[in-house]
């Protein structure tokens, strides 16, 4: 019988050839992804347990000191690093809910018009095409003490509300402002992902649900939002990745500030690659990504675990 | 073998034969050329034109030809020396930030050293307070961490010679602004109150344009430019540097902390709105653009107002003046080496490169780059100063001269902690001004707390 398993597996020479015609062509890619993902991912792993300025020949190994610092040992990096967990925390969060709060009723609505859908879609996605770094420097003139924000509060009356420092300049106002400009920037992609949910959705059921005398807000609840659960997750699984990644729009509009309000992990990781002088920090720096990345990763289970209940 | 398969081979053996043959003769050329041509990284735009200027005459002179290439801005500079160092390819001459990232890339093995090669003559030519930037002295090695590079490398090694000097806490006021004030625009205030003075007076005339602009969005700059020389000639600088000592018993928590800290906090209602948003860059375009009256910056930053369109004669320049209250009556600035240049030490044309930053310190050569980028070289310049660098920079340097007591040395860190991070005091100060969320006192405790962090920390 073994002797017939190995007869089945053995493949004729033509076979052989397509078999090496196929490797040869995944072979750049699987050369690409072991140089360029393998080999870096490991690399920057093994520089978590080391000290190293990215200069010297040699790392200094430190073991697991590098995350014990980061998360209590060292008096000078834990304590700001606490305070960056805070914001990014709270970016985490309300991004997401934010993001979900505005896209899926926009999506119902973009969904059930029937006049310049296409335009208004258009309109609608527009900050997504144009969403990078000029789009960060164009709401810094927007929210700046002269800028269109607090021009408009002024003509219409509410100089009450505009910032005589700008939105970014005052503490209270700054880190709320940068969480409306990224969920600016999320909602399209959102409203996209949910508006082909919608439409995969079978009519017959909202039908029978409208029959029955249900109002649409009951829709909704009742049809829609179950419906789209799986692509909620999805939605909300993004934002958490995004919040707890990107820093770039904490960079350019803030950088940290003011007075270190609106700091957040990934740019603490950043400045400590960075912008320590040529302090041996990379090493830290590198093992506050993998604390990202865990952190990433247990959301994802917990998101998957979710998932797996929901359906 | 098929007829088609040995053309096939005949024709290969012909491409790898021209290939070898093609290859051999760059490197023939390499060789031949070794010594003649070099490569230069800089992280400054301005220095990187004014060099191949200079670059220009150096090959005149020497026939050796030097090209220079600027890579900004400053992570950027530091990224690509780091892959260069890893693949090989760094250039043969880099100009690095002075009295740290030289020393810093030196011990790591990327400068070699220069000290047999930098004599007395050569380091004569240099402004007194510049010389010692590049070198490893025993104090610094003691300073340095227990894991540092630092500690491997032998006391007297020279990584780099001074290229560009200069001072920070000089403040520039828009002589225009200063007139409709009721102000005078030629003479500058003598004492720290009389300079809030002044800042009430134009703030009062423009109350969105008449303020002070500072790029708070890098923290430290309020810290490193303003509080720091304002706190020196306070305090006398054995009571200043006591601010900053380890376990310090007179920190910034003391009398004396508190005190300078509530001169620094008296700026709040003058700083120029949003200064908190901007950059050091951004700051300066502002006070350019007139959205602000005073603006403060170093002697490298009048270049840049004259690059934004704001003439140096409109601007009156002075350094942070001392309190009338405070120990110093008169406060000088030691110029600093702000850049340095150093050879890499995997030149294959060691000679020729130092070659080229003998001409670059000479006055022939940082004239040449001083007139081209208005920025003061390292190089004593003697009389000729004023029409090479315009009568405007030139007179910044009176500020340079002072008894030791008045002198402020931004190049002296001595007495701070080895792993010194200027952004954290540099948050607590915008904390305190302008955005008023401590009071000098809660100020001074928190500044405690962070040096005392840092102490700790390198321990």
């Amino acid at each position: 019988m073994i002797t017939q398993h190995v007869a089945g597996r053995r493949r004729p020479p033509g076979r052989w050839r397509a078999a090496l015609t196929g490797w040869a062509f995944v072979f750049p890619a699987v050369a690409l992804f072991a140089v360029m993902g393998v080999y870096t991912i490991g690399s920057g792993l093994a520089l978590s347990f080391a000290k190293w300025n990215g200069f010297t020949p040699n790392w200094i190994w430190v073991g697991f000191d590098n995350y014990l610092d980061l998360l209590y040992a060292d008096p000078s990096l834990a304590p700001p690093l606490r305070k960056a967990a805070w914001n990014t925390g709270q970016v985490m969060v309300l991004v997401p809910l934010l993001t979900v709060a505005i896209s899926l009723p926009l999506a119902v609505v973009l969904n059930s018009v029937k006049r310049l859908r296409a335009v208004l879609r258009s309109v609608y996605f527009l900050p997504y095409v144009t969403s990078g770094i000029a789009v960060y420097y164009a709401w810094r003139y927007i929210l700046e003490p002269d800028g269109a924000i607090n021009l408009l509060l002024r003509s219409l009356g509410l100089g009450t509300l505009a910032q005589p420092q700008g939105f970014l300049g005052n503490p209270s106002t700054a880190l709320p402002t940068l969480i409306v400009v990224l969920v600016w920037s999320s909602v399209p992609i959102a409203t996209l992902l949910y508006l082909t949910g919608l439409q995969t959705i079978d009519p017959a059921l909202f039908e029978a649900a409208r029959i029955d005398g249900a109002a649409p807000r009951q829709l909704l609840r009742r049809i829609t939002w179950p419906l789209l659960t799986p692509l909620t997750a999805g939605i909300v699984l993004l934002g958490i990745r995004d919040s707890l990644h990107g820093f770039q729009i904490f960079l350019i509009m803030t950088d940290g500030g003011p007075g270190g309000h609106t700091d957040v992990l990934g740019l603490q990781s950043y400045r400590l690659a960075f912008f320590k002088g040529l302090a041996a920090t990379l090493g830290v720096s590198s093992a506050l990504g993998w604390l990202l990345f865990a952190g990433a990763l247990l959301l994802t289970l917990a998101n998957a675990r979710l998932l797996r209940r929901v359906r | 073998m098929t007829y088609r398969a040995r053309i096939l081979t005949v024709a290969l053996c012909g491409v790898l034969a021209a290939a070898c043959s093609t290859g051999a003769q760059p490197a023939a050329e390499g060789s031949q050329a070794a010594g003649q041509s070099l490569r230069m990284w800089t992280f400054k735009q301005s220095h990187a034109d004014a060099l191949n200027k200079a670059a220009a005459q150096f090959k005149t002179d020497t026939g050796i030809s030097v090209v220079v290439e600027a890579v900004t801005p400053d992570d950027v500079f530091k990224a690509k020396v780091q892959s260069a160092a890893q693949t090989g390819d760094l250039p043969d001459v880099l100009e690095v930030h002075a009295g740290g990232e030289d020393r810093e890339m030196g011990a790591s093995g990327l400068l070699s050293d220069l000290s047999a090669d930098v004599g007395a003559e050569w380091l004569n030519r240099l402004l007194p307070t510049t010389r010692e930037a590049g070198l490893m002295s025993q104090a610094v090695i003691d300073r340095a961490a227990a894991d540092s590079p630092f500690k491997q490398v032998k006391a007297g090694t020279l990584f780099s010679v001074p290229f560009t000097a200069g001072a920070f806490g000089i403040v520039f006021a828009n002589k225009e602004k200063l007139a409709a004030a009721g102000l005078s625009p030629d003479t500058p205030p003598k004492t720290w109150e009389e300079f809030l003075a002044a800042l009430k007076a134009t703030t009062e005339k423009e109350p969105d344009a008449g303020g002070l602009s500072l790029g708070l969005k890098v923290s430290q700059t309020g810290f490193n430019w303003v509080y720091q020389p304002l706190a020196h000639s306070y305090l006398g600088r054995d009571r200043f540097q006591a601010l900053f000592a380890k376990g310090a018993a007179q920190g910034f928590g003391s009398p004396d902390g508190v005190k300078t800290l509530e001169l620094y906090g008296q700026l709040t209602p003058y700083w120029m709105p949003s200064s908190t948003t901007l950059n050091i860059d951004e700051a300066d375009i502002a006070f350019a653009q007139g959205k602000s009256a005073f603006n403060v910056g170093g002697t490298f930053t009048l270049a840049f107002l004259a690059q934004n369109g704001m003439s140096p004669d409109k601007v009156l320049a002075f350094p942070i003046p001392p309190s009338a209250g405070g120990q110093q009556k008169e406060i000088a600035m030691a110029p600093l080496a702000l850049t340095s240049l150093g050879v890499t030490a995997t030149t294959e044309n060691r000679e020729a490169a130092i070659k080229w930053i003998d001409f670059a310190t000479s006055a022939k050569g940082a004239g040449i780059v001083a007139s081209a980028s208005l920025d003061l070289p390292a190089t004593d310049l003697g009389t000729d100063a004023a029409s090479l660098v315009g009568p405007d920079l030139a007179a910044l340097q009176k500020y340079f001269t002072g008894t030791p007591e008045s002198t402020y040395d931004a190049a002296d860190n001595t007495f701070f902690p080895p792993d010194y991070d200027q952004v954290k005091p540099g948050d607590a100060m915008v904390r305190l001004s302008p955005l008023k969320e401590r009071t000098p006192a809660q100020a001074g405790s928190e500044l405690d707390e962070i040096f005392g962090a840092m102490w700790k920390s390198s321990e």
